[in-house]
């Protein structure tokens, strides 16, 4: 379980004259389930979106699973299939069923037959707990089961890690614990797991850390009880107060 | 009588070739329309400032100019400074693919920055290639989304090619013109041309408004 899934060295990210990630520096080991929590601007979405090369950086490093994002011999196509990522507005692709969404990557990207990608749908849309949804449209779905599909259309690829960018912040408050329970599980199987999240029910259960960034920059870091408990920074703290 | 409708089936031959230049033409301008629309389209997202900013220009320009004006350019200046006359038809078509390029041009910009950020970069967080994720993903949504622009406007220009009567070119307008000066019979000419457009058009509209329904329900517009 010492086996380090994602390396963050040093990284610092500028938008123009904006410095949004700022001397960044995190060890996801295998296995490991990371809370990233924080005000919004405080670069935790820009973050998540460099590690799987969606943002390009100007300094530092990122290494996932022994490859270096900025070495250029990397494909980060081939690198992406490795880490899956959900996003907050769930992002299904409209114009295809539950199914199509799920199977389109193994298909495209895996050269996978048709019958093995849809097994492989069927199987992931039973295990987040809506079979019966395979040939529906996202738009036929609710937010939390459009969700929970966009959690098995990365999934289907079968990826070391998963990026999570505030999965529930768009979802109403009855729909928000069918997701979490799909990533309770989820974590609990022992997948890696990087989380822009503000649930604290979530955290308390699953985090092997939380990690609060304020203005690009990480301010602390800790266990559930050392954060919220024993919150360190006034920046922690005034966040704190907000959210809790 | 006062509807005298043999005067429209004794020149019927006559009209209707009139009316396969119309659709000649308005095929040409959909076609070129169309084809340098998407450029233009792709030039207004472009990030660079050499791209950007001379087709912006020559959209901002083309947009706020009546299309007579640019029909008239083409066929009365344009051979001044390339030494030869063009033949009305031709001009026509180039003057047509030219504006509506502009105008195809808005709606493919439309439709290329309708699709979020986030919506690409899912695509691209399971793996799929640029090509992928264009031929895929964002292509067939972009389409769905224009469909109707695309239609609405083809219509109009369907109707506005009815324009290159001034350049005398023989379209459908212009025959009906002809055939009223030696028949003087405005009114069921005149009348017979405007249920020809209307019939044409409606047919366009409603598969317009059937895509249209059909993406809102998936949710995709």
């Amino acid at each position: 379980m010492n086996e380090v899934m994602i390396d963050i060295r040093n990284l610092s990210k500028w938008f123009g004259d904006f410095k949004v990630l700022s001397n960044v520096n995190e060890t996801v080991k295998k296995g490991q389930t990371i809370v990233l929590c924080g005000p919004s601007g405080s670069g935790k979405s820009t973050l998540l979106r460099c590690v799987n090369g969606l943002e390009p950086f100007q300094e530092g490093e990122v290494v996932v699973d022994g490859t270096s994002l900025t070495d250029p011999q990397t494909n980060l196509n081939q690198l992406r299939q490795k880490i899956g990522m959900v996003f907050q507005r769930f992002e299904l692709y409209p114009h295809m069923t539950a199914k199509q969404n799920i199977t389109l990557a193994p298909r495209k990207v895996r050269n996978m037959s048709q019958k093995a990608a849809d097994n492989k749908a069927s199987e992931l849309l039973k295990r987040i707990g809506i079979p019966e949804k395979a040939d529906d449209y996202p738009a036929n779905l609710s937010g939390g089961q459009q969700q929970r599909v966009a959690i098995a259309r990365a999934l289907a690829m079968e990826p070391k890690a998963m990026l999570f960018d505030e999965p529930t912040s768009a979802l109403d408050p009855e729909m928000i614990k069918e997701v979490l329970d799909v990533m309770i599980a989820l974590a609990k199987e022992g997948m890696t797991m990087v989380c822009v999240t503000h649930e604290m029910g979530f955290a308390r259960e699953v985090a092997d850390e939380i990690i609060f960034m304020d203005e690009g920059e990480i301010v602390e870091r800790g266990t559930y009880e050392d954060f919220f408990k024993n919150p360190q920074s006034e920046r922690a703290k005034d966040f704190l107060e907000h959210i809790l | 009588m006062f509807f005298d409708y043999h005067v429209i089936i004794e020149n019927l031959p006559y009209l209707l070739q009139g009316l396969v230049v119309t659709f000649k033409l308005a095929g040409l301008a959909l076609a070129g329309g169309i084809f340098f629309g998407m450029l233009v389209g792709l030039g207004r997202i472009s990030q660079r400032n050499l791209i950007y900013y001379p087709v912006s220009a020559f959209v901002n320009f083309l947009r706020n100019i009546p299309l007579i004006i640019i029909i008239f350019w083409v066929y009365f200046i344009l051979p001044i400074m390339v030494g030869r006359n063009i033949d009305p038809f031709l001009a026509a078509a180039l003057a047509f693919i030219i504006f509506e390029s502009t105008y195809f041009g808005e709606i493919f910009r439309a439709g290329y920055q309708s699709i979020s950020k986030d919506m690409v970069g899912s695509a691209y967080a399971t793996g799929l290639t640029y090509w992928q994720v264009a031929r895929y993903v964002t292509i067939p949504i972009a389409f769905r989304r224009m469909l109707p622009s695309l239609i609405t406007q083809s219509i109009i220009t369907f109707q506005d090619t009815s324009l290159a009567f001034v350049i005398g070119l023989h379209e459908f307008v212009t025959r009906a013109n002809v055939v009223n000066n030696l028949e003087y019979r405005s009114i069921e000419i005149y009348s017979f041309v405007a249920v020809v457009f209307l019939i044409l058009c409606y047919i366009g509209s409603r598969i317009s408004l059937h895509f249209e329904t059909k993406y809102r329900k998936a949710n995709v517009l």
